[in-house]
Protein backbone atom coordinates (compact mmCIF):
# COMPACT_ATOMS: atom_id res chain seq x y z
CA UNK A 1 0.00 0.00 0.00
CA UNK A 2 2.84 2.28 0.84
CA UNK A 3 4.46 1.68 -2.49
CA UNK A 4 1.17 2.56 -4.25
CA UNK A 5 1.01 5.80 -2.31
CA UNK A 6 4.62 6.54 -3.19
CA UNK A 7 4.02 5.80 -6.83
CA UNK A 8 0.88 7.92 -6.87
CA UNK A 9 2.77 10.85 -5.39
CA UNK A 10 5.66 10.32 -7.73
CA UNK A 11 3.47 10.15 -10.86
CA UNK A 12 0.90 12.82 -10.16
CA UNK A 13 1.93 15.09 -7.31
CA UNK A 14 5.67 15.61 -7.70
CA UNK A 15 6.55 18.51 -9.97
CA UNK A 16 2.81 19.02 -10.50
CA UNK A 17 2.79 16.17 -13.02
CA UNK A 18 -1.03 15.98 -12.85
CA UNK A 19 -1.01 19.20 -14.83
CA UNK A 20 0.08 17.17 -17.87
CA UNK A 21 -3.26 15.38 -17.66
CA UNK A 22 -5.27 18.56 -17.05
CA UNK A 23 -3.65 20.44 -19.93
CA UNK A 24 -3.83 17.35 -22.12
CA UNK A 25 -7.52 16.98 -21.38
CA UNK A 26 -8.06 20.63 -22.24
CA UNK A 27 -6.34 20.11 -25.59
CA UNK A 28 -8.30 16.93 -26.28
CA UNK A 29 -11.59 18.67 -25.57
CA UNK A 30 -10.69 21.71 -27.68
CA UNK A 31 -9.75 19.50 -30.64
CA UNK A 32 -12.89 17.42 -30.26
CA UNK A 33 -15.31 20.34 -29.96
CA UNK A 34 -13.84 22.31 -32.87
CA UNK A 35 -13.54 19.20 -35.05
CA UNK A 36 -17.16 18.31 -34.32
CA UNK A 37 -18.26 21.78 -35.40
CA UNK A 38 -16.26 21.57 -38.62
CA UNK A 39 -17.46 18.02 -39.20
CA UNK A 40 -21.12 18.90 -38.77
CA UNK A 41 -20.95 22.03 -40.93
CA UNK A 42 -18.97 20.46 -43.76
CA UNK A 43 -20.72 17.10 -43.42
CA UNK A 44 -24.10 18.81 -43.76
CA UNK A 45 -23.01 20.62 -46.91
CA UNK A 46 -21.70 17.39 -48.44
CA UNK A 47 -24.90 15.53 -47.52
CA UNK A 48 -27.04 18.25 -49.12
CA UNK A 49 -24.96 18.12 -52.30
CA UNK A 50 -25.20 14.34 -52.47
CA UNK A 51 -28.94 14.13 -51.80
CA UNK A 52 -29.76 17.01 -54.11
CA UNK A 53 -27.89 15.18 -56.83
CA UNK A 54 -29.66 11.91 -56.06
CA UNK A 55 -33.09 13.54 -56.00
CA UNK A 56 -32.83 16.01 -58.87
CA UNK A 57 -29.82 14.99 -60.96
CA UNK A 58 -28.33 18.48 -60.50
CA UNK A 59 -24.90 19.39 -59.03
CA UNK A 60 -23.14 16.64 -60.97
CA UNK A 61 -19.67 18.13 -60.60
CA UNK A 62 -19.97 18.94 -56.89
CA UNK A 63 -21.35 15.47 -56.29
CA UNK A 64 -18.34 13.96 -57.98
CA UNK A 65 -15.98 15.97 -55.80
CA UNK A 66 -17.94 14.96 -52.71
CA UNK A 67 -17.82 11.30 -53.66
CA UNK A 68 -14.06 11.38 -54.20
CA UNK A 69 -13.63 13.19 -50.89
CA UNK A 70 -15.67 10.60 -49.02
CA UNK A 71 -13.82 7.72 -50.66
CA UNK A 72 -10.39 9.14 -49.84
CA UNK A 73 -11.15 10.11 -46.25
CA UNK A 74 -12.95 6.91 -45.41
CA UNK A 75 -10.43 4.79 -47.26
CA UNK A 76 -7.31 5.95 -45.41
CA UNK A 77 -6.33 5.84 -41.71
CA UNK A 78 -6.78 9.02 -39.74
CA UNK A 79 -3.16 8.84 -38.52
CA UNK A 80 -1.95 8.97 -42.12
CA UNK A 81 -4.24 11.91 -42.78
CA UNK A 82 -2.87 13.65 -39.70
CA UNK A 83 0.72 13.12 -40.81
CA UNK A 84 -0.06 14.36 -44.32
CA UNK A 85 -1.80 17.49 -43.05
CA UNK A 86 1.07 18.31 -40.69
CA UNK A 87 4.13 17.35 -42.71
CA UNK A 88 2.87 17.95 -46.26
CA UNK A 89 0.11 20.56 -46.13
CA UNK A 90 1.33 22.53 -43.09
CA UNK A 91 4.95 21.98 -44.03
CA UNK A 92 6.37 25.00 -42.21
CA UNK A 93 7.68 25.11 -38.64
CA UNK A 94 5.66 28.09 -37.42
CA UNK A 95 2.30 26.41 -37.99
CA UNK A 96 0.20 25.46 -35.01
CA UNK A 97 0.03 21.80 -34.14
CA UNK A 98 -3.38 22.33 -32.60
CA UNK A 99 -4.75 23.87 -35.78
CA UNK A 100 -3.43 20.98 -37.84
CA UNK A 101 -5.10 18.49 -35.50
CA UNK A 102 -8.43 20.37 -35.49
CA UNK A 103 -8.45 20.54 -39.29
CA UNK A 104 -7.51 16.89 -39.72
CA UNK A 105 -10.14 15.56 -37.32
CA UNK A 106 -12.71 18.06 -38.64
CA UNK A 107 -12.19 17.03 -42.25
CA UNK A 108 -12.13 13.38 -41.26
CA UNK A 109 -15.30 13.56 -39.21
CA UNK A 110 -17.08 15.49 -41.97
CA UNK A 111 -16.94 12.43 -44.21
CA UNK A 112 -18.65 10.25 -41.63
CA UNK A 113 -21.13 12.94 -40.60
CA UNK A 114 -22.01 13.49 -44.28
CA UNK A 115 -23.03 9.86 -44.64
CA UNK A 116 -25.02 10.04 -41.40
CA UNK A 117 -26.92 13.12 -42.60
CA UNK A 118 -27.40 11.61 -46.04
CA UNK A 119 -28.93 8.44 -44.71
CA UNK A 120 -31.16 10.57 -42.49
CA UNK A 121 -32.38 12.68 -45.40
CA UNK A 122 -32.91 9.65 -47.62
CA UNK A 123 -34.85 7.91 -44.85
CA UNK A 124 -37.62 10.51 -45.05
CA UNK A 125 -40.46 9.20 -47.17
CA UNK A 126 -40.67 10.80 -50.59
CA UNK A 127 -44.33 11.53 -49.91
CA UNK A 128 -43.22 14.19 -47.41
CA UNK A 129 -41.20 15.84 -50.13
CA UNK A 130 -44.07 15.63 -52.61
CA UNK A 131 -46.54 17.01 -50.09
CA UNK A 132 -44.27 20.00 -49.56
CA UNK A 133 -43.82 20.60 -53.26
CA UNK A 134 -47.54 20.21 -53.97
CA UNK A 135 -48.29 23.01 -51.49
CA UNK A 136 -46.05 25.27 -53.55
CA UNK A 137 -42.80 25.13 -51.57
CA UNK A 138 -39.72 25.11 -53.76
CA UNK A 139 -36.99 22.50 -53.35
CA UNK A 140 -35.01 24.43 -50.73
CA UNK A 141 -38.06 25.43 -48.68
CA UNK A 142 -39.32 21.85 -48.72
CA UNK A 143 -35.96 20.67 -47.43
CA UNK A 144 -35.73 23.32 -44.71
CA UNK A 145 -39.28 23.17 -43.38
CA UNK A 146 -40.17 19.54 -43.92
CA UNK A 147 -37.30 17.17 -44.64
CA UNK A 148 -34.37 18.44 -42.53
CA UNK A 149 -36.22 18.71 -39.20
CA UNK A 150 -37.39 15.10 -39.49
CA UNK A 151 -34.04 13.88 -40.79
CA UNK A 152 -32.13 15.63 -38.01
CA UNK A 153 -34.24 13.98 -35.36
CA UNK A 154 -33.60 10.58 -36.95
CA UNK A 155 -29.83 10.98 -37.09
CA UNK A 156 -29.28 12.51 -33.66
CA UNK A 157 -28.27 9.19 -32.03
CA UNK A 158 -25.82 8.34 -34.82
CA UNK A 159 -24.47 11.87 -34.74
CA UNK A 160 -23.89 11.74 -31.00
CA UNK A 161 -22.14 8.43 -31.41
CA UNK A 162 -19.82 10.03 -33.94
CA UNK A 163 -18.85 12.60 -31.29
CA UNK A 164 -17.87 9.80 -28.91
CA UNK A 165 -15.84 8.08 -31.62
CA UNK A 166 -14.14 11.32 -32.54
CA UNK A 167 -13.21 12.07 -28.94
CA UNK A 168 -11.40 8.75 -28.71
CA UNK A 169 -9.83 9.11 -32.15
CA UNK A 170 -8.13 12.37 -31.20
CA UNK A 171 -5.83 10.26 -28.99
CA UNK A 172 -3.59 9.76 -32.03
CA UNK A 173 -2.87 13.51 -32.20
CA UNK A 174 0.34 12.81 -30.28
CA UNK A 175 1.76 11.35 -33.50
CA UNK A 176 2.59 14.86 -34.68
CA UNK A 177 3.47 16.05 -31.18
CA UNK A 178 0.18 17.55 -30.00
CA UNK A 179 0.14 17.34 -26.21
CA UNK A 180 -3.33 15.90 -25.77
CA UNK A 181 -4.56 13.74 -22.92
CA UNK A 182 -2.93 10.55 -24.19
CA UNK A 183 0.36 12.30 -24.79
CA UNK A 184 0.12 13.89 -21.33
CA UNK A 185 0.00 10.46 -19.71
CA UNK A 186 2.81 9.30 -21.93
CA UNK A 187 4.99 12.23 -20.90
CA UNK A 188 4.54 11.31 -17.25
CA UNK A 189 5.50 7.74 -18.08
CA UNK A 190 8.68 8.89 -19.79
CA UNK A 191 9.60 10.99 -16.71
CA UNK A 192 8.84 8.45 -14.00
CA UNK A 193 9.50 5.21 -15.89
CA UNK A 194 6.18 4.06 -14.50
CA UNK A 195 3.61 3.04 -17.15
CA UNK A 196 0.70 1.65 -15.21
CA UNK A 197 -0.59 4.58 -13.17
CA UNK A 198 -0.39 7.39 -15.72
CA UNK A 199 -1.92 5.31 -18.51
CA UNK A 200 -4.61 4.00 -16.17
CA UNK A 201 -5.42 7.58 -15.26
CA UNK A 202 -5.68 8.49 -18.93
CA UNK A 203 -7.97 5.55 -19.61
CA UNK A 204 -10.18 6.42 -16.65
CA UNK A 205 -10.55 10.01 -17.84
CA UNK A 206 -11.55 8.94 -21.38
CA UNK A 207 -13.88 6.33 -19.97
CA UNK A 208 -15.55 8.82 -17.66
CA UNK A 209 -16.15 11.36 -20.42
CA UNK A 210 -17.44 8.71 -22.82
CA UNK A 211 -19.74 7.27 -20.17
CA UNK A 212 -21.17 10.67 -19.31
CA UNK A 213 -21.64 11.48 -23.00
CA UNK A 214 -23.30 8.14 -23.67
CA UNK A 215 -25.62 8.67 -20.73
CA UNK A 216 -26.54 12.12 -22.00
CA UNK A 217 -27.18 10.69 -25.46
CA UNK A 218 -29.46 7.93 -24.22
CA UNK A 219 -31.35 10.50 -22.16
CA UNK A 220 -31.72 12.69 -25.24
CA UNK A 221 -32.85 9.72 -27.30
CA UNK A 222 -35.48 8.84 -24.76
CA UNK A 223 -36.76 12.39 -24.74
CA UNK A 224 -36.92 12.41 -28.53
CA UNK A 225 -38.79 9.14 -28.55
CA UNK A 226 -41.31 10.49 -26.06
CA UNK A 227 -41.99 13.49 -28.28
CA UNK A 228 -42.06 11.25 -31.32
CA UNK A 229 -45.24 12.17 -33.01
CA UNK B 1 -74.44 19.98 -63.78
CA UNK B 2 -72.79 23.34 -64.29
CA UNK B 3 -73.27 25.62 -67.23
CA UNK B 4 -70.11 27.54 -66.52
CA UNK B 5 -67.70 26.32 -69.19
CA UNK B 6 -64.64 28.36 -68.34
CA UNK B 7 -61.65 26.11 -68.97
CA UNK B 8 -59.35 25.76 -65.98
CA UNK B 9 -56.91 23.12 -67.17
CA UNK B 10 -56.32 22.34 -70.80
CA UNK B 11 -54.34 19.16 -71.44
CA UNK B 12 -53.04 18.58 -74.95
CA UNK B 13 -51.44 15.37 -76.19
CA UNK B 14 -49.86 14.60 -72.84
CA UNK B 15 -47.25 11.85 -72.94
CA UNK B 16 -45.09 10.41 -70.21
CA UNK B 17 -42.49 7.69 -70.44
CA UNK B 18 -40.40 6.12 -67.71
CA UNK B 19 -37.31 4.80 -69.46
CA UNK B 20 -38.79 2.43 -72.05
CA UNK B 21 -42.24 2.28 -70.53
CA UNK B 22 -44.86 4.56 -72.12
CA UNK B 23 -47.30 5.31 -69.34
CA UNK B 24 -49.28 8.12 -70.94
CA UNK B 25 -49.67 7.91 -74.68
CA UNK B 26 -51.33 11.16 -75.62
CA UNK B 27 -54.04 12.49 -73.33
CA UNK B 28 -56.11 15.47 -74.41
CA UNK B 29 -58.88 16.88 -72.28
CA UNK B 30 -60.24 20.09 -70.78
CA UNK B 31 -61.12 20.47 -67.16
CA UNK B 32 -63.60 23.21 -66.64
CA UNK B 33 -64.27 25.35 -63.63
CA UNK B 34 -66.65 23.52 -61.31
CA UNK B 35 -66.04 20.14 -62.90
CA UNK B 36 -65.85 17.09 -60.70
CA UNK B 37 -63.93 14.65 -62.85
CA UNK B 38 -63.52 11.13 -61.56
CA UNK B 39 -60.78 9.12 -63.23
CA UNK B 40 -61.02 5.36 -63.03
CA UNK B 41 -59.07 2.57 -64.62
CA UNK B 42 -57.20 -0.63 -63.85
CA UNK B 43 -53.96 -0.43 -61.89
CA UNK B 44 -51.04 0.44 -64.09
CA UNK B 45 -53.31 2.23 -66.54
CA UNK B 46 -51.61 5.57 -65.98
CA UNK B 47 -54.44 7.27 -64.13
CA UNK B 48 -52.32 8.28 -61.14
CA UNK B 49 -49.51 9.39 -63.42
CA UNK B 50 -52.01 11.53 -65.33
CA UNK B 51 -53.12 13.21 -62.10
CA UNK B 52 -49.55 13.76 -60.95
CA UNK B 53 -48.55 15.38 -64.22
CA UNK B 54 -51.30 17.99 -63.75
CA UNK B 55 -49.25 19.74 -61.05
CA UNK B 56 -45.98 18.53 -62.53
CA UNK B 57 -45.06 16.15 -59.72
CA UNK B 58 -44.34 14.04 -62.77
CA UNK B 59 -42.82 16.04 -65.57
CA UNK B 60 -44.47 15.05 -68.85
CA UNK B 61 -42.27 13.79 -71.65
CA UNK B 62 -44.23 15.82 -74.18
CA UNK B 63 -47.51 17.66 -74.55
CA UNK B 64 -48.76 20.78 -72.81
CA UNK B 65 -50.80 21.64 -69.78
CA UNK B 66 -52.40 25.07 -69.70
CA UNK B 67 -53.50 26.06 -66.21
CA UNK B 68 -55.46 29.30 -65.92
CA UNK B 69 -54.09 30.38 -69.27
CA UNK B 70 -50.44 29.64 -68.47
CA UNK B 71 -48.48 26.84 -70.06
CA UNK B 72 -47.06 25.26 -66.90
CA UNK B 73 -45.10 22.68 -68.89
CA UNK B 74 -42.95 25.55 -70.17
CA UNK B 75 -39.54 25.26 -68.50
CA UNK B 76 -39.40 29.00 -67.80
CA UNK B 77 -42.60 29.01 -65.79
CA UNK B 78 -42.22 29.05 -62.00
CA UNK B 79 -44.27 25.97 -61.19
CA UNK B 80 -44.24 26.72 -57.46
CA UNK B 81 -46.53 29.72 -57.95
CA UNK B 82 -49.05 27.62 -59.86
CA UNK B 83 -48.90 24.68 -57.48
CA UNK B 84 -50.18 27.02 -54.77
CA UNK B 85 -53.42 27.10 -56.72
CA UNK B 86 -53.60 23.32 -57.17
CA UNK B 87 -54.28 21.46 -53.95
CA UNK B 88 -53.26 17.83 -53.82
CA UNK B 89 -54.36 14.98 -51.59
CA UNK B 90 -52.36 11.77 -51.49
CA UNK B 91 -53.23 8.17 -50.81
CA UNK B 92 -50.78 8.11 -47.90
CA UNK B 93 -51.98 11.47 -46.48
CA UNK B 94 -48.43 12.78 -46.13
CA UNK B 95 -49.10 14.98 -43.15
CA UNK B 96 -45.95 16.41 -41.62
CA UNK B 97 -45.38 14.25 -38.52
CA UNK B 98 -43.17 16.79 -36.75
CA UNK B 99 -45.82 19.50 -36.74
CA UNK B 100 -49.15 19.88 -34.98
CA UNK B 101 -52.28 19.78 -37.11
CA UNK B 102 -52.55 23.55 -36.91
CA UNK B 103 -48.92 23.98 -38.00
CA UNK B 104 -49.45 21.49 -40.83
CA UNK B 105 -52.25 23.69 -42.08
CA UNK B 106 -50.72 27.12 -41.55
CA UNK B 107 -47.09 26.70 -42.58
CA UNK B 108 -47.73 27.07 -46.31
CA UNK B 109 -50.11 30.06 -46.06
CA UNK B 110 -47.71 31.80 -43.67
CA UNK B 111 -44.53 31.13 -45.64
CA UNK B 112 -45.91 31.30 -49.18
CA UNK B 113 -48.95 33.57 -49.07
CA UNK B 114 -47.31 35.77 -46.41
CA UNK B 115 -50.38 35.58 -44.24
CA UNK B 116 -50.07 36.60 -40.60
CA UNK B 117 -50.08 33.77 -38.07
CA UNK B 118 -53.43 34.95 -36.69
CA UNK B 119 -55.03 35.13 -40.11
CA UNK B 120 -53.74 31.71 -41.17
CA UNK B 121 -54.81 30.11 -37.89
CA UNK B 122 -58.27 31.65 -38.05
CA UNK B 123 -58.74 30.23 -41.53
CA UNK B 124 -57.38 26.84 -40.43
CA UNK B 125 -59.69 26.71 -37.41
CA UNK B 126 -62.66 27.56 -39.59
CA UNK B 127 -61.79 24.68 -41.94
CA UNK B 128 -61.16 22.31 -39.02
CA UNK B 129 -64.59 23.17 -37.69
CA UNK B 130 -66.09 22.36 -41.06
CA UNK B 131 -64.66 18.83 -40.96
CA UNK B 132 -65.41 18.40 -37.26
CA UNK B 133 -61.80 18.25 -36.07
CA UNK B 134 -61.36 21.62 -34.38
CA UNK B 135 -60.54 19.86 -31.10
CA UNK B 136 -57.51 18.20 -32.72
CA UNK B 137 -55.73 21.43 -33.71
CA UNK B 138 -52.90 20.89 -31.24
CA UNK B 139 -52.60 17.13 -31.83
CA UNK B 140 -49.86 15.52 -33.87
CA UNK B 141 -50.66 13.43 -36.96
CA UNK B 142 -49.67 10.17 -35.23
CA UNK B 143 -52.48 10.73 -32.73
CA UNK B 144 -55.12 10.70 -35.47
CA UNK B 145 -56.97 7.90 -37.23
CA UNK B 146 -56.52 7.39 -40.96
CA UNK B 147 -59.81 9.01 -41.78
CA UNK B 148 -58.97 12.00 -39.61
CA UNK B 149 -55.55 12.29 -41.22
CA UNK B 150 -57.04 12.36 -44.68
CA UNK B 151 -59.62 14.97 -43.69
CA UNK B 152 -56.77 17.07 -42.33
CA UNK B 153 -54.82 16.55 -45.55
CA UNK B 154 -57.79 17.88 -47.49
CA UNK B 155 -58.24 20.98 -45.37
CA UNK B 156 -54.48 21.57 -45.32
CA UNK B 157 -54.64 21.85 -49.09
CA UNK B 158 -57.72 24.08 -48.82
CA UNK B 159 -55.82 26.51 -46.60
CA UNK B 160 -53.98 27.63 -49.73
CA UNK B 161 -57.33 28.53 -51.30
CA UNK B 162 -56.68 26.48 -54.42
CA UNK B 163 -58.66 26.75 -57.65
CA UNK B 164 -58.58 23.01 -58.23
CA UNK B 165 -58.12 19.98 -55.98
CA UNK B 166 -56.37 16.83 -57.16
CA UNK B 167 -57.10 13.60 -55.28
CA UNK B 168 -54.85 10.60 -55.80
CA UNK B 169 -56.80 7.59 -54.49
CA UNK B 170 -57.70 9.42 -51.27
CA UNK B 171 -59.55 6.51 -49.67
CA UNK B 172 -57.42 3.57 -50.82
CA UNK B 173 -55.26 3.45 -47.70
CA UNK B 174 -58.19 3.74 -45.29
CA UNK B 175 -59.96 1.15 -43.21
CA UNK B 176 -63.40 0.61 -44.75
CA UNK B 177 -65.27 2.27 -41.91
CA UNK B 178 -63.31 5.48 -42.42
CA UNK B 179 -63.94 5.85 -46.12
CA UNK B 180 -67.32 7.47 -45.58
CA UNK B 181 -66.11 10.40 -43.52
CA UNK B 182 -63.51 11.33 -46.15
CA UNK B 183 -65.98 11.00 -49.02
CA UNK B 184 -68.39 13.21 -47.12
CA UNK B 185 -65.81 16.00 -46.95
CA UNK B 186 -65.20 15.61 -50.68
CA UNK B 187 -68.92 15.61 -51.37
CA UNK B 188 -69.32 18.88 -49.46
CA UNK B 189 -66.41 20.32 -51.33
CA UNK B 190 -68.00 19.44 -54.66
CA UNK B 191 -71.26 20.99 -53.51
CA UNK B 192 -69.42 24.22 -52.79
CA UNK B 193 -68.37 24.30 -56.43
CA UNK B 194 -64.73 23.28 -56.06
CA UNK B 195 -63.14 21.98 -59.25
CA UNK B 196 -61.91 18.48 -58.53
CA UNK B 197 -60.04 15.75 -60.32
CA UNK B 198 -60.27 12.48 -58.43
CA UNK B 199 -58.55 9.19 -59.07
CA UNK B 200 -60.52 6.62 -57.12
CA UNK B 201 -62.02 3.17 -57.03
CA UNK B 202 -65.18 4.40 -55.29
CA UNK B 203 -67.71 3.78 -58.05
CA UNK B 204 -70.67 4.82 -55.93
CA UNK B 205 -69.01 8.12 -55.21
CA UNK B 206 -68.26 8.61 -58.90
CA UNK B 207 -71.84 7.96 -59.83
CA UNK B 208 -73.18 10.31 -57.20
CA UNK B 209 -70.79 13.27 -57.20
CA UNK B 210 -68.97 13.41 -60.53
CA UNK B 211 -70.26 15.30 -63.52
CA UNK B 212 -67.75 13.53 -65.75
CA UNK B 213 -66.26 10.07 -65.43
CA UNK B 214 -63.13 9.21 -67.33
CA UNK B 215 -61.84 5.71 -68.05
CA UNK B 216 -58.10 5.60 -68.57
CA UNK B 217 -56.51 2.43 -69.84
CA UNK B 218 -53.17 1.74 -71.49
CA UNK B 219 -52.22 5.40 -71.25
CA UNK B 220 -55.16 6.91 -73.10
CA UNK B 221 -58.65 8.10 -72.25
CA UNK B 222 -60.63 5.13 -73.54
CA UNK B 223 -63.98 6.55 -72.73
CA UNK B 224 -65.52 9.57 -71.06
CA UNK B 225 -69.13 10.27 -70.24
CA UNK B 226 -71.59 11.57 -67.70
CA UNK B 227 -71.92 9.15 -64.78
CA UNK B 228 -75.30 7.85 -66.00
CA UNK B 229 -74.03 7.00 -69.47
CA UNK B 230 -70.71 5.82 -68.17
CA UNK B 231 -72.12 3.22 -65.83
CA UNK B 232 -75.33 2.34 -67.66
CA UNK B 233 -74.24 2.43 -71.30
CA UNK B 234 -70.51 1.77 -71.48
CA UNK B 235 -69.41 1.72 -75.11
CA UNK B 236 -65.97 0.14 -75.33
CA UNK B 237 -65.47 -3.51 -74.56
CA UNK B 238 -62.59 -2.68 -72.24
CA UNK B 239 -64.83 -0.53 -70.06
CA UNK B 240 -67.64 -3.09 -70.11
CA UNK B 241 -65.16 -5.69 -69.04
CA UNK B 242 -63.70 -3.44 -66.32
CA UNK B 243 -67.10 -2.47 -64.93
CA UNK B 244 -68.24 -6.07 -64.85
CA UNK B 245 -65.31 -6.81 -62.60
CA UNK B 246 -65.58 -3.88 -60.19
CA UNK B 247 -69.34 -3.34 -59.88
Amino acid sequence: MNSFKEKFIQNFIEEDRWMYLVNGLKTTLIITVLAVLIGIALGFVIAVIRTTHDKTGKLKFLNLIAKVYLAVVRGTPVVVQLLIIWFVVFAYPTASLLVAAVITFGLNSAAYVAEIFRSGIMSIDNGQFEAGRSLGFNYIQTMIYIVFPQAFKNVLPALSNEVVVLLKETSVAGYIGVQDLTRGGDIIRSRTYEAFLPLLAVAIIYFTIVTVLTWLISKLERRLRNSDH
Amino acid sequence: MTTNKETLIQVTDLQKSFKNLDVLKGITTDINKGDVVVVIGPSGSGKSTFLRTLNLLEVPTSGTIMFEGVNITDKHVDINIHRQKMGMVFQQFNLFPHMTILKNMTIAPIKLLKKSKEEAEAKAMELLKRVGLEDRAEAYPSQLSGGQKQRIAIVRALCMEPDVMLFDEPTSALDPEMVGEVLQVMRDLAKDGMTMVIVTHEMGFAREVANRVMFIDEGVIMEEASPEDFFNNPKSDRLKDFLSKVL
